[in-house]
């Protein structure tokens, strides 16, 4: 059968994805035609990877439909999604490291590769090549593949997608998630031209958080935002700016960050003093934050701000440097010491290592501060019980109750908890927050960032590590700049003096 | 400094479920009703099987084992495992005997002390150079082995007066023996302990997910030592029962408690990878295993038959007891 030039190799319409407490897509709409290249891009949390969970059929949608060469269709399984030609480059590598390059390209499709159980090498190599030869690489398909470059393991994933072409007559959609996130500048030339070469035979959906690289290689970006498509634009002639505005949208509501509720900045009351401090990371960084002040430090995945944060933390190793709390010169040796010293972390994963899963509300609330639920050596029921409701009640966590397993709350609930856990003993002085709203709604944000103005105003200060730009500008007095491991610069960030995010995005690469 | 936090109230329902279902609630007691079932299949097999004297027999063989288990649970749910616990405890009932001669009375806290350092330096050993439980203790396990053999020069060593230790050969009531009311003992205050202090959340926590318990300031390392001392006295005072029984000790006296003790963790329903369970279910399938180990030949299944049916029966438990709904990961 012939499919009409015209006919969308891929067609999302309206599809809706909930998760408990957070939509993830509501409503995508998305049009890759044949023989095109089109560029996906979304900050964090705008549904991308869902969108793309749902192309190879990893995540089946609550509704909405797929339609492949104008035929609807129900993606279940990877397999189901190779049947009907679509494959995925994955950005976490998915190859077995110790097996040759056929071996991983032929996984689980050997055919005549294998007689009677056996490996038929002269076959597994011919069959490989074919696939190698397809994108015109000369990769040695019986060299194991923990030899080969990055570049080439993903030269070989490329081969590999490219075998669901023997399943369907119709030319392939590849999709490739973020696949120049590691690549030198030489190895991103290369796959850009692979992926030219792709497109003479197939269609490609290509994502990343470089927008500059999006407008090169693709002919046309579509943008996503909070779950729902918001435009798409040519690539030829546009430029990243109006990319980035159409990712980040007009403000959204007047006072989705709470400015007028920002907290008076005690900058003769330095509470975090940090100076030179160097880590594996991170080399001489500088950081002063004051009470009830809030600094946001920004950078690129790699600029080791996440690194800075842990280790004020005492979670990751410090090799120079002095921190003073409050004047005070302090030592933090591990976790323990920092908790002791007054200093609070709420990670980035919260289901890993905010939360612990199985326990409690009332566990998970208490588990740093136990002295908050003790009498003595002993956990007191009753005061644990007049502590967890009293912050269930403040914060407006919604639980059936203080015994549930905290893995039964919404996700912003469930944050909130991890917030809580440095508030019940009322004696938390610098909070550290990385990511803080990671995969919230907005709605969960919006009481994140008023919980966090209220603490500021009650003379707690705050490092935040923001979701984006426009968070940290949003919720920030003061904002540093880190690129590959130092500080770079700092600006100021006071209510109705507010940087444009392009200014600080000079600064991050 | 007071943090004055209030944030608007919202109306919305409450998401989840209220209380704990019919079928929660039952998973919690799925270990007695498992050791109740095998009593009574025991008994229509053979109604002869409960009387006084088998069951005397039953408590008295499972006495140093739910010590063994029960104190070893404390690793498991710290997500770790204790291979070491049969050697330390044949290890503990050489030095016994060797020691009640010198020492008399105070041979039995010294052996339950020596047991207890035994624990902890494995325990160190895990935290500071972090090697796997699994290795350490299996390391542990073959070396202590060596040791006892070494100390006891390769055979049985006879206690001449045992004075200090008959307690407990004595019987509670006339029927009950002591061994086995000082391990309900054991079991009572290792239980009590997690139940009352915060101990429980700072295991759990740490079995579950030690990023998570670490980043939460959880004294993690600490924990972890504390379990293994735990372990160990455990092994050393199932030693004591050993000996007060035997009136001997010998290197390889408990080596075959070891499969029995773990299998006794894992039926009472204590997740393998840490966090969910408990020292009661502990206490539940060591009465399991021991009543299959025991009541099995009394009620004269034919000893080929025993092994299959002790798998079997194992598995079963296994399956019935386990929590589902609270471990994710099954390896």
């Amino acid at each position: 059968m012939s499919v009409p030039a015209s006919t969308p190799a891929l067609e999302v319409r309206g599809l809706v994805k909930h998760y408990p407490g957070v939509t993830a897509l509501d409503g995508v709409d998305l049009v890759v035609r044949q023989h095109e290249v089109l560029g996906l891009v979304g900050e964090n949390g705008a549904g991308k990877s869902t969108l793309l969970k749902a192309l190879v059929g990893l995540v089946v949608p609550d509704a909405g439909e797929i339609r492949v060469r104008g035929e609807a269709v129900k993606l279940r399984s990877v397999v189901d999604a190779a049947d009907h030609g679509i494959g995925m480059v994955f950005q976490e590598q998915s190859l077995v490291p110790n097996l040759t390059a056929a071996e991983n390209i032929l996984l689980g499709g050997e055919g005549p590769g294998v007689r009677r159980g056996v490996y038929r090498w002269d076959a597994m190599r011919r069959l490989a090549q074919e696939q190698l030869d397809k994108i015109g690489s000369n990769i040695d398909p019986l060299v194991r593949t923990d030899a080969l470059s990055f570049a080439d393991r993903q030269m070989v994933e490329i081969a590999k997608v490219l075998r669901i072409e023997q399943r369907s007559q119709h030319p392939p959609v590849i999709v490739l998630d973020e696949p120049t996130s590691v690549l030198e500048a030489k190895e991103i030339e290369t796959l850009f031209a692979q992926i030219r070469r792709l497109r003479e035979f197939a269609s490609v959906v290509f994502v990343s958080h470089r927008l500059d690289e999006v407008l090169e290689v693709c002919d046309r970006v579509a943008v996503l935002r909070n779950g729902q498509s918001v435009g798409e634009l040519a690539a030829a002639g546009a430029v990243p700016r109006e990319l980035h505005r159409m990712m980040i949208g007009s403000t959204g509501s007047d006072d989705h960050y709470h400015e007028n509720a920002a907290a008076v900045v005690e900058s003769e009351r330095p509470r975090l003093t940090v100076r030179g401090l160097s880590g594996t990371s991170f080399q001489d960084v500088d950081l002063d934050v004051a009470a009830g002040e809030i600094v946001a430090i920004v950078g690129v995945h790699g600029s080791g701000r996440e690194d800075v944060c842990r280790a004020l933390f005492g979670a990751e190793p410090v090799t120079a440097g002095e921190i003073r709390m409050d004047g005070k010169k302090i030592n933090i040796s591990g976790t323990r010491a920092a908790c002791a010293a007054g200093i609070g972390y709420v990670p980035a994963e919260r289901k890993t290592e905010g939360m612990v899963g199985p326990m409690s509300v009332a566990e998970n609330m208490t588990l740093a501060k136990q002295r908050s639920r003790c009498a003595g050596p002993f956990v007191a029921p009753g005061k644990q019980a007049a502590v967890v409701d009293r912050w269930i009640d403040r914060l407006c966590i919604r639980t059936p109750g203080r015994d549930t397993p905290i893995q039964r709350l919404s996700g912003g609930n469930q944050q909130k908890v991890v917030l809580a856990r440095w508030l019940v003993d009322g004696d938390i002085r610098l909070l550290l927050l990385d990511h803080p709203t990671r995969g919230l709604d907005i709605g969960a944000r919006s009481e994140v960032y008023r919980l966090m103005r209220e603490l500021a105003a009650s003379g707690v200060a705050t490092v935040l590590l923001a979701d984006s730009l426009e968070e940290a500008i949003g919720m920030a007095d003061r904002i540093l700049v880190m690129n590959d491991g130092r500080v770079v610069s700092e600006v100021a960030c006071p209510a109705g003096g507010k940087p444009s995010p392009l200014d600080l995005v000079k600064e991050m690469v | 400094m007071s943090t004055p936090v209030a944030l608007k109230p919202a109306a919305e329902a409450a998401t989840g479920d209220g209380g704990p279902r019919l079928g929660r609630r039952l998973t919690g007691f799925m270990p007695l009703i498992a050791l109740l079932a095998l009593v009574v299949a025991l008994a229509i097999a053979d109604p002869g099987f409960l009387t006084q004297r088998s069951l005397t027999a039953v408590a008295r063989t499972a006495a140093p084992l739910i010590v063994l288990a029960a104190a070893a649970t404390l690793i498991v749910l710290c997500g770790g495992i204790d291979l070491s616990i049969a050697a330390v405890a044949s290890l503990s009932t050489v030095l016994l005997a060797l020691w009640l001669p010198h020492l008399g009375g105070l041979a039995t806290p010294a052996v339950i002390l020596a047991a207890a350092s035994i624990g902890a330096v494995q325990g160190v050993a895990h935290v500071l150079l972090r090697i796997p439980s699994f290795i350490v203790t299996l390391g542990g396990m073959s070396i202590l082995s060596a040791v006892a053999l070494v100390v006891s020069g390769a055979g049985t060593v006879r206690v001449v007066d045992d004075s200090t230790v008959k307690w407990l050969e004595l019987y509670v009531g006339g029927y009950v023996p002591m061994s086995f009311v000082m391990a309900l003992v054991v079991v009572a205050l290792i239980a009590l302990a997690l139940r009352l202090t915060p101990l429980r959340s700072w295991i759990s926590a740490t079995g579950y997910s030690e990023s998570a318990a670490r980043l939460a300031g959880t004294p993690v390392d600490l924990v972890k030592i504390g379990a293994f001392v735990v372990s160990g006295a455990g092994a050393g005072f199932a030693a004591i029962m050993l000996v007060s029984r035997q009136f001997s000790g010998g290197p390889t006296m408990a080596d075959n408690l070891l499969l029995p003790a773990v299998a006794a963790i894992v039926v009472g329903g204590t997740a393998i990878t840490g966090g969910h369970g408990s020292v009661w279910r502990s206490l539940a399938g060591a009465l399991v295993v021991t009543l299959l180990r025991v009541g099995l030949p009394i009620v004269g299944v034919p000893s080929a038959y025993e092994q299959i049916l002790y798998g079997v029966i194992i598995v079963i438990a296994v399956t019935l007891t386990l929590d589902w709904s609270k471990v994710s990961i099954i390896k």
